[in-house]
């Protein structure tokens, strides 16, 4: 068992579950032209939902649902309460970006008051580890990828085949087009944050139960990254930001593990967010449409 | 009390230092800048490393200089104006709104991550101490006297920052940078150098961030990443918008409003029966409580009075005169 490989196998869980979070927060952005800072906040409440619904049932399944659902409702929340009259009311990207992270700030010290900064350890049971392909896996890990997978169809299957998501489309591409078609562009919106918020509450569950613990402030970390992969891809692109956080989550994985003479022979997994801006950085500065779009080279709004 | 009113008032003074600093670039200039506490943070930090004595084991730090307070935050601002120019000179270059803003986030914890990681440079996670009042010795003052001597040195230099900025404010910069925020392909074509006027406005606000760390790091005497976190901004950008953007008079009304809201409500609330209740349970909550309070006031503010409750005053043109209209002129 080579390392690099191991390191691999762990990069393709990650990735995958950054995958999760990336399209969700793709998709947020594609119906709105916002960043919306305050995605990470839906992992974090989906990883709490969890795992009170866990320690209640007993059933990991239940834990998924009641995370998706709870992820789903902060989302639409988020929309009808914040994002949604900003945008009637005329606000510019930039200001909308800033209420969402004041909003951010809302919720995470919310999550404070109610549960405390403490780490609440969450793991699931990982299963015995054995050997497919060149990895070694866990049933977990398989279990992770598996749902990441079916997850990516099934929304690629909504977004291409059904009338919602020809609407999400149409609304992504030109708003005020698509209202002069005859979409109520307003509820497309608020649809679109609730399905993304399913997705990130289920991303948020998941990420908690792999990484074994979480706190308050564990969707605003993760959220960084998942930034890093949505901008890696193409913002507002569903299927430029899933190969985004493959690579991402592979290099985030495999680069720290790489015997580079930086102290200690080996760079420190802390640096991950180091790691994950700098690429962001040249990314937003060489392709700031994302890797897989041809344009121009300046970003002005 | 008097001694609570010293310590609130030096703080408040810093607190301003810091607030005028980051209206220059998001007030004036009009960027949605995060990598602001960055600055301060590297003002903070370099002030303790030339102020303090060469590291022992097993601390290590580099320099330790043992220079004079004033020499060190000088040179510790000049040092976060270095870093603005490195960080100011690839985001403002073709980025604006949200990506200048992801870039500068990206940033900041690049320097978070540094700071706290690479343990020759600052002592990583154990930071530095050991900078107590700074200039007392020299002038001979006792704990006691030395409390007033730092209120009064720091609400010198927000004075002076103050005036200093009032200038800027009126001057053909500060104008210069405000048609940039208002249309930049307007200043552009009235011949302005867009890149070089933001990128002098940007460097500006962060030598007063190092200079506000300076002081801040003598304030608390030591400097952590546990002291500091790049998010602490957000606390600035509200002062910033509730006093008014652009406006400097607002900038201090905001500092003195979120100064009372973000002080006092953390003194008085455990009063409230419930909220008393739940601070029994976790130690954290008051603090979590101030933070959510910053972030809705933030949201408020920013959706029903964007201008803040002192808006900058907008130079209009005056009318221009009436034309009276030209005598027919008799075409023979």
């Amino acid at each position: 068992m080579h390392d690099p490989l191991l390191t691999l196998g762990f990069g393709i869980v990650t990735a995958s579950i950054l995958a999760l979070s990336a399209v969700a927060f793709t998709l947020e952005y594609a119906v709105t032209n916002v960043a919306n800072v305050s995605h990470g906040e839906i992992l974090t409440v989906g990883a709490y939902a969890a795992y009170l619904v866990h320690r209640q049932t007993g059933s990991a399944i239940a834990a998924a649902v009641a995370a998706a659902l709870a992820g789903g409702l902060v989302g639409l929340a988020m929309y009808a309460s914040l994002i949604g009259p900003f945008i009637r009311f005329g606000a510019t990207p930039t200001i909308v970006f800033i209420a969402t992270l004041g909003m951010s700030f809302v919720i995470q010290n919310t999550l404070v008051i109610i549960f405390g900064a403490a780490n609440v350890a969450y793991t699931l049971d990982p299963g015995a580890p054995h050997q497919l392909g060149p990895f070694l896996v866990t049933s977990l890990d398989e279990e992770i990828v598996g749902s990441a997978i079916a997850i990516t169809l099934v929304l690629y299957l909504i977004i291409s085949r059904s009338k919602f998501g020809k609407a999400l489309r149409a609304v992504s591409q030109n708003r005020e087009l698509a209202r002069v078609t005859g979409i109520n562009a307003t509820r497309v919106a608020a649809a679109t944050f609730f399905l993304a918020g399913l997705i990130a509450g289920y991303a948020g569950f998941v990420l908690a139960a792999f990484v074994g613990s979480f706190t308050p402030y564990f969707g605003f970390g993760f959220f960084l990254i998942t930034l890093t992969a949505a901008v890696a891809g193409g913002l507002g692109r569903a299927v430029g930001t899933m190969a985004g956080a493959v690579i991402v989550g592979i290099i985030l994985e495999v680069v720290p593990a790489l015997p580079v003479p930086f102290i200690g022979g080996y760079v420190s997994a802390s640096y991950n967010l180091a790691i994950a801006f700098a690429i962001l950085t040249l990314v937003i500065l060489l392709r700031p449409r994302g890797l897989f779009t041809n344009a121009r080279r300046t970003v002005f709004e | 009390m008097t001694a609570y009113l010293v310590s609130i008032t030096t703080e408040g003074a810093i607190f301003g230092i810091m607030a005028l600093g980051l209206n220059v670039i998001w007030g004036w200039s009009g960027d949605f800048d995060l990598a602001y506490y960055g600055y301060i943070a590297v003002g903070a930090y370099m002030t303790l490393v030339l102020t303090i004595g060469p590291a022992t084991p097993p601390a290590q730090y580099i320099l330790g200089l043992q220079l004079p307070f004033p020499l060190a935050v000088v040179i510790a601002a000049v040092t976060a104006m270095a870093v603005s120019l490195v960080v100011g000179s690839i985001a403002l270059r073709h980025l604006r709104g949200i990506y200048f803003s992801i870039v500068t986030l990206g940033a900041v914890y690049v320097m978070y991550v540094i700071a706290g990681q690479f343990v020759p440079l600052f002592d990583g996670y154990n930071g530095l101490s050991g900078l107590f009042d700074p200039m007392g010795d020299v002038l001979g003052l006792d704990y006691e006297s030395y409390q007033y001597f730092f209120l009064g040195v720091s609400v010198v230099m927000f004075v002076l920052v103050f005036l200093f900025m009032w200038r800027v404010s009126r001057s053909r910069f500060g104008m210069a940078l405000r048609t940039l925020r208002e249309d930049e392909r307007a200043a552009a074509a009235f011949g302005r150098d867009i890149y070089r006027l933001k990128l002098k406005g940007y460097i500006l606000g962060a030598g007063l961030a190092g200079l506000a760390g300076g002081l801040f790091a003598a304030y608390l005497s030591a400097f952590n990443p546990s002291a500091w976190s790049p998010v602490e901004v957000i606390v600035l950008y509200s002062a910033v918008l509730v006093g008014g953007r652009g406006n400097i008079v607002g900038v201090v009304l905001g500092v003195l409003i979120m100064g009372v809201v973000v002080q006092e409500s953390t003194r008085f609330l455990p009063q409230v029966p419930i909220l008393g209740e739940l601070n029994t349970l976790h130690p954290q909550v008051l603090l979590a409580l101030r933070g959510a309070i910053i972030g809705l006031v933030l949201v408020l503010f920013l959706r029903f009075r964007p201008q803040g409750l002192l808006p900058e005053r907008r130079y209009v043109d005056p009318p221009l005169p009436a034309i009276e209209a030209a005598p027919r002129t008799q075409s023979a």
